[in-house]
């Protein structure tokens, strides 16, 4: 009995200490990350890498908790709102200091947003709505609408394109100064070589627990070094050797090589996202709807994801525009539309729909392994369909510029996380390149906008997706899941779509 | 001396202007629009006009080459769109891993070509000279990126000798940074070292066959003499010129290298500014470039005079 004792007591004692010292304040991580982001300032930019580093430093009224559900960050609570849906108060939480040691107000809050919707690209989304802004008192904030716009708080939660508070003296554009309300701040940026963040010791924390990006931030790490690493290759071989405690977007094919490494283990986040192709809805081939429905019968989805991703480990064959993971998930308009692999039966409709051999132009890019290889299974199958395939493989910014201009392409090929929110998919903008904008699409999308029950938004969001099956503006190819790897020593995160350090922890 | 100088310094100034104006041209007539990138995915048309809008680039193709050329004239490269600081300062930031990996890999190339080279040359036909013309010929046809990466997964990854990449954090010494230079070094050391290798062979054994070598031979002097006193001396010049491009291409960015072992130099800032449409710094960077070529030219012209007596301007 007395021996059982004293293995208790010591185990005890080696369980304790080891739990407090994976929570020890201290320590400096690395993280390898694909490059160097184009701007710290995430307001002016929608760039994943922007949001991963920018989300230490700066800190928006709302955030998502592991649900993906809003919940609040600089705000004391939800934004109370009217009945009509076009007021929302936002009252704000007192004593949060900025990085220079200022009180963050409502006049600040004010500054901010006037800028995000000046600014941002979602800022100028939500501006269409927005009749007015006003802080009547220091610690409230408070929004008018001209009609009711239920994924405002998305927004305003969202941490790329973000809504961001900054002093209101310190809204220079571009942005001079790093100033935000979050747990690091920025101590030195080397551009290409590191952007070293530190902790801020005057960053007051939600209370209770953490929740996804929510709850509370605890800031048990010194500093967080942000080092861009932009080959593949060397970031695969930096895991297995375990120079960063952190490596972000690894190529899957390495995900054995990792698992088989002793310094580091793969993290897979499932699912990350959906690879899509986007049709050009206002100019040339894929204008009509005809075509556009033949070229998807043409598409084998399995195939093309196959391709990309190599095994099931990392792909999934779904055509619903949210995983059942997600409380957005549906079926609706996927049946009989999607992964039909039917090149005999697209060439009979594309003949139907009046096709003339002109040329179909698929705009990709090598920045994403998966997009090449995915358009080339599909042009491969289009071929069969009767298609004459003019692929047009461009660097990323020549991309990004041409398809801008609808007289350059039928269809690009891009991808998306999950995003918390479907209105914040680029696609369903009648100004995002694909210009979809039909009578249909304004009868599915402006009721789910406009309702402000969630329950009800899940049921009209079933509406968006069968038309979005119906009219075809983009071709969901599949779900894919994302590698990242990370030290054994690193504790405290999970996987994420955009990693975020502040509850991490070093074991030493 | 100073007419032909003064000639070149004139010749110099053209061939910048010259560069000016086509790096101008060939930045702005290649697709790709820096608004679009800073942007990211999510952004609108309107979006992109209205940033084009703010950083110029809407303004006529004349316009912006005329503010262009008035900013260099002032000594301003420009503004970075990407790094918000001016293009001098980015480029500046970036000497230093450059100039380290350029003085280690030529020492590097130098230490195993300029020996081997000159024993090959000597023992003509030997096991030696064929060993070594062989590995040489392997070695050029090597990539260095390639090397690189076969030395940083034998180095780094198993023996963890070495950093697989990077330049060091905030805290790290003059010397950690140097660490960081050794395996890259190494990988363009030894890929370089294939062309002074044959270059060195080359000329020597050209000097080798001449007269005053036979000459020196017939009065009696030590052979390692002739080699290393006469024969070398004279065999200088098609080396420096060797070192000298070998110099100016490692200077100007050992682009792939610098990105492989995520090295912050110029060869990378080049490489960042091209995939994102930086227009400043592509035009900033290459001008500087450009400079160096020329200047590193008129540098081994001017080095002749020192070890050739008989070249004269």
């Amino acid at each position: 009995m007395r021996r059982k004792l004293e293995f208790l007591v010591a185990t005890a004692l080696i369980a304790v200490p080891s739990f407090a010292m994976a929570q020890e304040k201290g320590g400096v991580i690395n993280v390898a990350t694909i490059g160097e982001p184009p701007t710290l300032d995430p307001m002016s930019s929608t760039a994943d890498l922007v949001g991963i580093v920018t989300q230490h430093i700066f800190e928006t009224l709302y955030t998502f908790d592991k649900n993906w559900g809003v919940t609040p960050l600089l705000a004391e609570s939800l934004p109370e709102i009217s009945d009509d849906g076009k007021t929302y108060t936002i009252k704000l939480r007192s004593g949060i200091t900025f990085h220079d040691g200022s009180e963050m107000t409502s006049e600040d809050v004010l500054a901010s947003l006037e800028r995000w919707t000046k600014l941002a690209s979602r800022g100028k989304q939500a501006a269409g709505f927005i009749a007015s802004m006003e802080a009547p008192d220091e610690q409230t904030v408070v929004i008018k609408l001209t009609q009711a716009y239920a994924p405002l708080t998305s927004l305003l939660a969202f941490n790329n394109s973000a809504a961001i508070i900054i002093p209101a003296e310190k809204q220079a554009e571009p942005m001079t100064e790093y100033v935000g309300t979050g747990p690091y701040m920025l101590k030195e940026r080397k551009a290409d070589q590191y952007i070293q963040l530190t902790r801020f010791d005057g960053y007051k924390s939600r209370d209770g627990e953490s929740d996804g990006y929510g709850g509370a931030r605890h800031q048990y790490l010194d500093e967080i070094r942000f080092v861009p690493v932009p080959d593949p290759n060397t970031r695969v071989e930096a895991a297995v050797s375990g120079q960063y405690e952190y490596v972000d977007s690894i190529p899957v094919e390495s995900f054995d090589k990792l698992k088989n490494a002793s310094a580091s283990e793969p993290l897979l986040l499932k699912p990350f996202g959906y690879p899509v192709f986007v049709f050009n809805t206002k100019e040339g081939l894929s204008s009509k709807l005809e075509m556009r429905k033949a070229i998807t019968q043409a598409l084998n989805m399995e195939d093309m994801l196959a391709a990309a991703f190599g095994s099931t480990d990392f792909y999934a064959v779904d055509g619903a525009f949210y995983p059942e993971s997600y409380n957005w998930h549906t079926e609706a308009g996927v049946d009989g539309n999607y992964n039909v692999g039917d090149p005999e039966g697209a060439a009979e409709a594309a003949k139907a729909a009046g096709y003339a051999g002109n040329p179909l132009r698929i705009l990709t890019s090598r920045q994403y392994e998966f997009h090449y290889k995915m358009a080339q299974v599909a042009a491969e199958y289009l071929k069969l369909a009767g298609f004459k395939v003019d692929m047009q493989v461009v660097d990323w910014a020549t991309l990004t510029q041409r398809r801008a201009d609808p007289a350059l392409w039928d269809i690009y090929i891009t991808h998306s996380p999950f995003l918390p929110e479907p209105a914040l998919i680029g696609a369903l903008s009648t100004s995002s390149p694909g210009w979809w904008d039909t009578p249909a699409r304004k009868a599915a999308v402006d009721p789910f906008t406009s309702e402000p029950d969630p329950a009800k938004r899940v049921e009209l969001w079933g509406n968006v997706q069968k038309v979005i099956y119906d009219e075809l503006p983009l071709i969901k190819i599949g779900d894919f899941n994302a590698v990242a790897a990370k030290s054994a020593k690193l504790k405290g995160v999970d996987p994420a779509p955009w990693p975020y350090f502040w509850n991490a922890s070093v074991a030493k | 001396m100073i007419r032909y100088i003064l000639q070149r310094l004139a010749g110099m100034i053209v061939v910048m202007f010259l560069v000016v104006t086509i790096v101008f041209v060939i930045v702005r007539v290649t697709p790709g629009d820096p608004a679009a990138v800073m942007l990211g995915p999510d952004a609108t048309a309107q979006d992109i006009a209205d940033l084009r809008s703010r950083l110029g680039l809407d303004q006529a193709l004349l316009v912006q080459y005329a503010i262009y050329v008035g900013q260099l004239l002032k000594g301003d490269l420009g503004q970075s769109i990407f790094l918000n600081i001016p293009v001098a300062t980015a480029l500046l930031q970036r000497t230093e891993p450059t100039f380290f990996l350029t003085v280690f890999s030529l020492l590097i190339a130098s230490a195993i070509a300029l020996p081997i080279g000159i024993y090959a040359a000597y023992r003509r036909g030997s096991m030696v000279d064929q060993l070594a013309t062989t590995v040489a010929m392997l070695a050029a046809s090597i990539p260095s990126f390639w090397l690189g990466l076969i030395l940083m997964q034998f180095f780094a990854v198993r023996l963890n000798l070495f950093p697989v990449s990077g330049y060091g954090g905030p805290d790290s010494s003059f010397f950690e940074r140097m660490y960081h230079l050794m395996l890259p070094s190494i990988a363009l050391g030894l890929v370089s070292s294939a062309l002074i290798l044959r270059f060195t062979r080359a000329s020597l054994l050209d000097v080798l066959g001449d007269d005053y070598i036979r000459t020196a031979r017939a009065k009696g002097m030590i052979e390692r003499k002739v080699v290393l006193k006469h024969a070398l001396k004279n065999a200088l010049i098609p080396i420096l010129t060797v070192l000298g491009l070998t110099a100016a291409v490692l200077i100007s960015g050992a682009v792939v290298t610098e990105t492989v072992f995520g090295l912050p130099g110029v060869g990378n800032l080049v490489v960042s500014a091209v995939l994102r449409r930086d227009y400043p710094v592509i035009q900033g960077a290459l001008l500087v470039i450009a400079a160096l070529y020329v200047l590193i030219n008129f540098a081994i012209d001017m080095l002749y005079l020192l070890v050739d007596p008989r070249v004269r301007y």
